[in-house]
C-alpha cells in the first residue's frame, strides 16, 4: 500500500467530513500517535507503518460530527459491532480502510533493546523491524515482535469499508487457530487457573485504562465500578476487588468483544486482560454461534430475550 | 433502623427440627434487631395482634418474619404491619420451613441455617425502600382459549354475567372432544345432544365473538389490559358468503384427506365441514389434499359454490383484541399409537384408540353408528379394550393416570353389546378407577348386566393370526396367561397434554409441569388461579378430566373473572423496574432484551437518551436488570444493593 494513495484517499474524503482520523508520529521514532485532521495541509501529518496500533474506531461513539476514519481489518470489527448495536450513525461516517500485514507490540520491541531510547525505527521489506538505540542497531523480525492478535489474524483486509487504501488481501492463517492458546489455558486445572488469575490481577492497580481504552464500553462515566448505588465493588485495593472489576469488564463484553486487544496495549502492568474476553467469545461462538463484529446484519446474542435457544438445553419438556 | 423479627414454629412444621427459641436468640446479637420473638402460630389472629402490639410497644420500622414461603403468607403480614403504620414493603419474610425444616433432619444443622437465612432477611429489609402502588383502569373484556366444553361452559358464563367475550378455537368447529364422543357415561346421554344446544348458545351470544380456526400469535400486556394477537389461519373460504350448504363437499373429486375430525377413521374430502353440528357450519379446505393446491388445477368446488365464497388466494389474517383476563381451556391431546409397538405401533388397522372407536360407534360418525372393523368392513363379534395404554407407565414418562379411560371403556362396552348383542368385550385393566357419583355403579353393571368380561391384567402383545387378532396378557388374579383372539382392539390411549400446550404456556407466561399441563396457583385452595394474575385456568389443559369436573372449571374460571372484574380499578405492583436517568447511558440494551417490551426510549431535555419503564407492562421479571452494564435499571424491592446486602450477610468472614 502506498502511502500517497492513503493521502489522496485522505484528502478526497475531507471533502465531505468534519474530520478525518488517522495517524502521526508521536512523542518517539517508535510510538505514532492518532491525529485529527480537518484542514487540507494537515494530510501530509499522515503516517502509515506497522506502529499504528491504536484503534481509531474508539473515538466515533463520543464524536457528533461526520467523519472519516482509517481502520485496520481488526479495527473494522468495531465499527460493525458499533452498527448491530446502534451506537453509531453509519450515514455520518466514511470508512477508509487499510489492508494490514501486522503491526508491532510496543512492549515486545522495548522488551528486546531493554526499554533504551530510541532513535531511529526502520522497516525492511522482507519484514523485518531495525531499532536504533544509543548502544547500536537491534534487527528482528516483525512476527517476533507482533501483538499476539496479529498471528492468528482473520480478517487482514477490513471487513467493512468505503476506501480502500490498498489491494485487498486474505489471511493465510488458520481459522481453528484462533482460540487455540484458550484451548490450551482451559485444559489447566481449576486451582491452577484461579492461582494464574489471581497472581496477574494481584498486579492490577486499578487505574482502569484498559477500560477506558476499550471501544465496546458504553457506559464510560457511569462505570458501575466507581458507583456507590448499586455497590458492586469497593474501593478496598485487594484483590476481590480487582478480580470483580475484571470480572464486570468481561461479562459486559460477553458477545461484544472484537478481541482489538486496545485493553491489553493500554494495561501499564501487562496484564492479558484480553484472554478472559477471548474466553468468553469462544464460548459464544460454541452456544450461539456468534461472532462479534463480523456481518452488519447480525444481531448480537446478548441483546435479545428468547424463552428457548438452540444450544442452551434448560427448559426443554 | 429498629428490626423486628417474629420466628413461627408452624406448629412443629418448623419447631420440629429447628431450635426456634435459639434462633431468636441469636438474632437478638444481630445490630438493628431491636426485638426477635418465636411464636406458635404467627399468621394466627393473636399471632398477627403480637407483631402490631410489637410495632407499637418496641417502636419497630422493620418486620422480618421467619415462616413459610412468602408465596403462602406474604400479603398476610404485608397486610398485619400496614395497619399497624407501616409501609407494606417493609417486610421480608426468611423461608425456614419449605427451605430448612421441611428438607433436613439434622437440627443443628437446620438451626444454622435458619439463623443465616433470618440474617439475610435483616439486612435485606433494612436497605427495603417504602414503595407505594398506584390504581390503573381495567378493560372488561375476556378471552377464552378453546371453545371445548370447559371454554364455551367458561364463555357463556362470563357473557351470562354481561362480559364481552372473545372465544378462540383452534379448529374449524367449536365442541372440542366432546362433540366427537358418542354417549356419555354414566346416564349413556347422547353427548351431542346435550353439547349441540350449548353449541348453539356460544354462535348466538351476543356478548361472544367467537374466532374458529384461529389460534393466538402473541400476548401482550398485564392483567386488566392484555393485547391480543389472534391468527384467523385461511380457510379458503370466505366464511361470510358460505351458507353451510355442503355442495362443495359432495362434488369435491379429493377423496383423500385425512379427517382431523374422525381421527382418521375414515378419509374425507379436501373441503369439508369437519361434522353435521358444527358451529359455525362453513366448509373449510386442506390445502395439503386439495387438488387446486397440489397439482395446480381442479376448481370444482370454485365452479358448484352457489354463492362465490371459495378463494384459493385466502391468506392468513391477523387481528387483534383487548382484553382484561384470560381463560385457558385448551385441552388435552392423546399419546400416539407409535409408542406401542407390542400392539402393533398403528400398523394393524383393527387395532384403533378409544376416541377412533366413539366415532365408530356414533351415528353421525363415518359408519353412520354400525361398529365395523376397519379393515374388512365386517362386524367385529370379540371386542378387545386394553386400559392403561401410555398412563401410569413410568417407561413411557407417563407416571398419572389418565383419568376417565376406566369409565369410557365400561360405557364402550356397553354400547358394543347394545349395537352387536352377540359380542362379547373383554376388558383389560390394572385398576378400575371409578370415584364419581355414579360410576363404580356403572362399571358393576358393564360386567353384570352386560357381560363384559374384566381381566386383571396387562397385554404383553398383539399379533395377527389370520384375519384376527391375538391379545396376549396376563390374568393376575388367576395368576394365568391369557389369550384372546379378537375382531377388535381398543386401546385407551394416554392423554397427553395439548400439542403447541408449552408454546401458548410461554406466551401467556404461565408454568406448566413436566408433562406440559398448566400448574394451577394451589392444589387445593386455587384450582383455577395460575400465579400470573389474570389468567385461569379450565378443564383438561391442568390435567386430565372428565367432562363435569371441566365444567366445573369452566365456570369457576368464569367466577373468577367476575370476581375481578367487579372492580373498575386495580393496583398495580410497585415491585417493578426502575431507571436511574443520571447513570444510564442510554444504550438501550434493556429494550431489546425486555420480554415484556416494557421498556421505551426518552429524550431528555438536553437531548440525552435514556430507558423509561412503562410500569404497567413491567413484569418485575429482571431480565433488563442483569443487562444494564452500569446498574442505572434496578428492580424496587430488589435492586443491587439489596442483594448485595443479603450475599455480604450470608459471606461473613
Amino acid at each position: 500500500m502506498s502511502l500517497d494513495k492513503l493521502k489522496q484517499i485522505i484528502t478526497d474524503v475531507m471533502k465531505e467530513v468534519d474530520v478525518v482520523i488517522g495517524y502521526k508520529q508521536g512523542f518517539d521514532p517508535l510510538h505514532a500517535t492518532p491525529c485529527f485532521i480537518t484542514k487540507p495541509e494537515q494530510v501530509d501529518q499522515v503516517i502509515w507503518n506497522p506502529l499504528c496500533v491504536q484503534n481509531l474506531a474508539s473515538y466515533l461513539t463520543s464524536l457528533k460530527k461526520k467523519v472519516g476514519v482509517i481502520v485496520k481489518g481488526c479495527d473494522s470489527r468495531t465499527i460493525v459491532q458499533f452498527m448491530q448495536e446502534g451506537l453509531i450513525d453509519r450515514s455520518k461516517v466514511v470508512v477508509i480502510g487499510i489492508p494490514c500485514t501486522g503491526v508491532v507490540s510496543v512492549r515486545k520491541v522495548l522488551e528486546k533493546v531493554k526499554h533504551e531510547p530510541i532513535e531511529e525505527v526502520k522497516f525492511s521489506d522482507d519484514g523485518m523491524v531495525i531499532v536504533k538505540t544509543p548502544s547500536g542497531e537491534t534487527k528482528m523480525a516483525l512476527s517476533e515482535v507482533a501483538p499476539d492478535k496479529c498471528e492468528t489474524c482473520q480478517y487482514p483486509t477490513p471487513v467493512l469499508y468505503d476506501h480502500l487504501a490498498g489491494e485487498p488481501i486474505t489471511s493465510t492463517k488458520d481459522p481453528q487457530s484462533v482460540f487455540k492458546d484458550i484451548e490450551e489455558f482451559d485444559k489447566k486445572s481449576l486451582e491452577e487457573k484461579k492461582a494464574y488469575w489471581e497472581k496477574e490481577f494481584d498486579r492490577c492497580i486499578r487505574c482502569y485504562a484498559c477500560r477506558n481504552a476499550c471501544p465496546m464500553c458504553v457506559c464510560q462515566d457511569s462505570c458501575i465500578a466507581e458507583s456507590r448505588e448499586p455497590h458492586w465493588v469497593s474501593q478496598k485495593s485487594n484483590l476481590t476487588e480487582k478480580m470483580m472489576f475484571h470480572m464486570i469488564h468481561a461479562l459486559h463484553l460477553a458477545g461484544r468483544c472484537v478481541e482489538c486487544g486496545e485493553c491489553e496495549r493500554a494495561c501499564p502492568m501487562g496484564i492479558p486482560v484480553n484472554k478472559l474476553k477471548r474466553k468468553i467469545n469462544s464460548d459464544m461462538k460454541v452456544l450461539f454461534g456468534y461472532e462479534p463484529g463480523v456481518k452488519p446484519e447480525d444481531k448480537p446474542p446478548m441483546f435479545t430475550f428468547s424463552v428457548e435457544e438452540k444450544n442452551i438445553e434448560e427448559h426443554k419438556l | 433502623m429498629r428490626v423486628g423479627v417474629f420466628i413461627c414454629h408452624c406448629g412443629s412444621n418448623i419447631a420440629g427440627t429447628v431450635d426456634v427459641a435459639r434462633a431468636a436468640a441469636e438474632l437478638r446479637k444481630v445490630p438493628g434487631v431491636a426485638f426477635a420473638t418465636n411464636y406458635m402460630y404467627t399468621c394466627s389472629e393473636p399471632g398477627q395482634d403480637e407483631i402490631k402490639q410489637a410495632i407499637k410497644r418496641e417502636n419497630l420500622d422493620r418486620i422480618v418474619v421467619a415462616a413459610c414461603s412468602p408465596r403462602m403468607h406474604e400479603l398476610t403480614f404485608r397486610r398485619t404491619i400496614e395497619k399497624a403504620g407501616l409501609n407494606r414493603y417493609f417486610l421480608e419474610m426468611a423461608n425456614i420451613r419449605e427451605h430448612i425444616s421441611w428438607v433436613g433432619l439434622d437440627k443443628e444443622a437446620n438451626t444454622i441455617k435458619a439463623i443465616e437465612t433470618i440474617k439475610m432477611a435483616v439486612a435485606k429489609v433494612m436497605q427495603n425502600k417504602p414503595l407505594y402502588s398506584s390504581s390503573f383502569k381495567i378493560n372488561k373484556r375476556v378471552l377464552v382459549i378453546g371453545g371445548g366444553v370447559a371454554g364455551m361452559q367458561a364463555a357463556l358464563d362470563c357473557g351470562d354475567g354481561g362480559l364481552e367475550v372473545v372465544l378462540v378455537e383452534k379448529s374449524p368447529s367449536v365442541g372440542g372432544m366432546m362433540a366427537r364422543l358418542d354417549k356419555t357415561f354414566p346416564t349413556i346421554d347422547c353427548s351431542i345432544c346435550i353439547l349441540g344446544p350449548k353449541m348453539v348458545d356460544v354462535a348466538q351470544h351476543d356478548k361472544i365473538k367467537l374466532y374458529a380456526y384461529s389460534e393466538i400469535e402473541d400476548i401482550k400486556g398485564y392483567v386488566g389490559n392484555y393485547e391480543v394477537k389472534i391468527r384467523k389461519k385461511a380457510t379458503y373460504v370466505d366464511w361470510t358468503k358460505c351458507t353451510g350448504c355442503g355442495l362443495c363437499m359432495e362434488k369435491c373429486p379429493s377423496k383423500n384427506s385425512y379427517d382431523y375430525f374422525n381421527f382418521g377413521v375414515a378419509p374425507t374430502k379436501a373441503i369439508n365441514i369437519p361434522f353435521p353440528q358444527a358451529i359455525p357450519k362453513k366448509a373449510k379446505i386442506d390445502p395439503d389434499f386439495c387438488r387446486q393446491f397440489t397439482k395446480g388445477k381442479c376448481g370444482v368446488c370454485a365452479k358448484i359454490c352457489p354463492t362465490g365464497a371459495i378463494n384459493y388466494e385466502m391468506q392468513d389474517e391477523i387481528v387483534t383484541e383487548e382484553v382484561g383476563a384470560i381463560v385457558v381451556a385448551s385441552g388435552y391431546g392423546l399419546i400416539d399409537m407409535d409408542k406401542f409397538p407390542e400392539y402393533g405401533g398403528g400398523r394393524y388397522p383393527d387395532v384403533i384408540t378409544g376416541i377412533q372407536y366413539e366415532r365408530l360407534l356414533n351415528a353421525s360418525g363415518p359408519t353412520e353408528g354400525h361398529i365395523v372393523r376397519p379393515s374388512d368392513h365386517t362386524e367385529p363379534k370379540t371386542v378387545v379394550f386394553v386400559s392403561c395404554a401410555g398412563s401410569r407407565d413410568k417407561s413411557l414418562g407417563i407416571p398419572y393416570c389418565s383419568n376417565f379411560c376406566c369409565m369410557y371403556i365400561a360405557k364402550q362396552a356397553i354400547l358394543t353389546k347394545d349395537h352387536i348383542p352377540d359380542s362379547q368385550s373383554y376388558v383389560f385393566y390394572m385398576d378400575i378407577r371409578s370415584p364419581g357419583k355414579g360410576y363404580d355403579e356403572f362399571t358393576r353393571r358393564a360386567q353384570e348386566d352386560y357381560g363384559a368380561k374384566y381381566v386383571r391384567g396387562r397385554v404383553s402383545r398383539i399379533y395377527p393370526k389370520g384375519k384376527k387378532l391375538v391379545v396376549v396378557g396376563a390374568d393376575t388374579l388367576l395368576g394365568t396367561q391369557v389369550e384372546v383372539e379378537a375382531d377388535l382392539v381398543v386401546l385407551a390411549t394416554a392423554v397427553t397434554a395439548a400439542p403447541g400446550a408449552a408454546q401458548l404456556a410461554e406466551k401467556l407466561h404461565i408454568s406448566y409441569d413436566t408433562f406440559g399441563f398448566y400448574v394451577e396457583s394451589h392444589p387445593k385452595l386455587r384450582p383455577v388461579e395460575t400465579n400470573t394474575s389474570g389468567v385461569f385456568l379450565a378443564g383438561a389443559a391442568q390435567g386430565p378430566k372428565d367432562i363435569p369436573a371441566s365444567v366445573g372449571q369452566g365456570s369457576a374460571a368464569a367466577a373468577k373473572v367476575l370476581a375481578l372484574f367487579s372492580k373498575d380499578m386495580l393496583e398495580s405492583d410497585p415491585a417493578v423496574a426502575k431507571v436511574n436517568e443520571n447513570t444510564c447511558v442510554g444504550c438501550l440494551k434493556c429494550k431489546l432484551t425486555c420480554p415484556f417490551g416494557a421498556i421505551q426510549e426518552k429524550e431528555l431535555r438536553g437531548g440525552k437518551i435514556v430507558a423509561s419503564v412503562i410500569e404497567t407492562v413491567c413484569a418485575g421479571c429482571g431480565v433488563c436488570t442483569s443487562t444494564c452494564p452500569c446498574g442505572a435499571i434496578q428492580l424496587s424491592h430488589f435492586t443491587d444493593n439489596q442483594l448485595l446486602a443479603e450475599v455480604n450477610a450470608i459471606c461473613q468472614k
